[in-house]
């Protein structure tokens, strides 16, 4: 069974990982404007979403703005 | 009257800054920013809610108009401090930063020495530095020496309403600065804020006052209306203060013959 941890939890993808950072912004209906990524401790790169290949026990964090003093 | 507050070579018209956070809602949030006529508002970084499919604020806040300021709340150290910082400028471009490192959770007081190794990693890679501090003049000195664009110094406790409890080292700050100093966290009236640009202060930051209040709009202008007051009163070169009395009325022809 394919795992990601993201956000600190683990999620099983039954059918796979998805292929791309972008792919699994959209599979969990995130939308990747304002939203910063890194892969096992790497930032990625806004608008390299579509070009980064995920693989099966990777570590993602995913972050976004919200109110803050 | 052409005063403008300039921070990192750019001019801005008002001196309040606004904190976004503590609202009761988006709308309400989004109500207080316009009317306090700010035009640097501070956001927090977090992990997106996956669960939550309206989590997102920004939507509110118009970005034409304001500039979104991100702070690194939550960072402990230099290191955490420096990872939100590059993870806020992969999401966005912004290279604006409110540096904030405090690993206290009661006072929520910032680590100066954290503060200051961040700062300079931080000036280093090219962000715009508005550094959270105490009321410290030394700090302060060295955080400018590092090239930070502002420095921030507190009031009292972040959401405290405290006031000006740090009064006699904001004004040694103020005095000894290079760069504009914005005081920022526990001013809880508008007559704070007032008290803060009459000492000399650049501009002030202001969150739970007008997040907190009953009308947060309504307090939102009354804090606006007092940074101005506060500003032109400094400008206007107030008076000494003196122990005693000195007569407001003449000392010569009294209607009596002694």
């Amino acid at each position: 069974m394919e795992v990601l941890k993201v956000n600190g939890a683990e999620k099983e993808f039954p059918q796979g990982v998805p292929g791309t950072l972008a792919k699994l912004l959209d599979e969990l209906k995130v939308e990747s404007a304002m939203v910063a990524a890194e892969i096992d401790g790497q930032i990625i790169e806004r608008g390299k979403f579509a070009q980064t290949p995920l693989r099966s026990g990777q570590s993602i964090e995913l972050v976004r703005f919200v109110p803050g003093g | 009257m052409n005063d403008k507050l300039v921070i990192a070579g750019r001019e801005f018209d008002s001196r309040l800054l606004i904190g976004t956070g503590k609202f009761a809602s988006c709308e309400t949030m989004a109500g207080a920013i316009e009317k306090s006529g700010t035009e640097i508002v501070t956001v927090a970084l977090r992990r997106v809610n996956i669960a939550d499919e309206n989590d997102d604020m920004l939507a509110a806040i118009d970005r034409s108009k304001y500039l979104l300021l991100p702070n690194t709340s939550g960072a402990r150290n230099a290191d955490e401090a420096v990872r939100l910082a590059r993870l806020s400028r992969a999401a966005t471009g912004i290279n604006w930063l409110k540096l904030e490192v405090t690993p206290d959770p009661y006072y929520l007081l910032p680590d100066p020495v954290e503060t200051l190794k961040a700062a300079e990693i931080l000036v280093k890679e090219g962000f715009v530095v508005l550094p959270y501090i105490n009321a410290d003049p030394i700090l302060s000195k060295k955080l400018q020496d590092v090239g930070t664009a502002t420095v921030m110094p507190l009031a009292s406790p972040i959401g405290s309403n405290q006031g000006l409890k740090t009064r006699a080292s904001l004004e040694i700050i103020i005095e000894q600065s290079n760069v504009p100093v914005v005081v920022d966290a526990g001013l809880g009236l508008p007559s704070h804020a007032a008290e803060a640009m009459e000492i000399g202060a650049d501009a002030v930051l202001v969150n739970t006052a007008i997040a907190g209040a009953a009308e947060p709009a309504q307090m939102a202008v009354a804090f606006k209306l007092a940074v101005q007051a506060g500003r032109m009163a400094r400008l206007s070169g107030p008076g000494a203060t003196g122990k005693l009395a000195s007569a407001s009325s003449p000392l010569t022809g009294f209607l009596r013959d002694d």
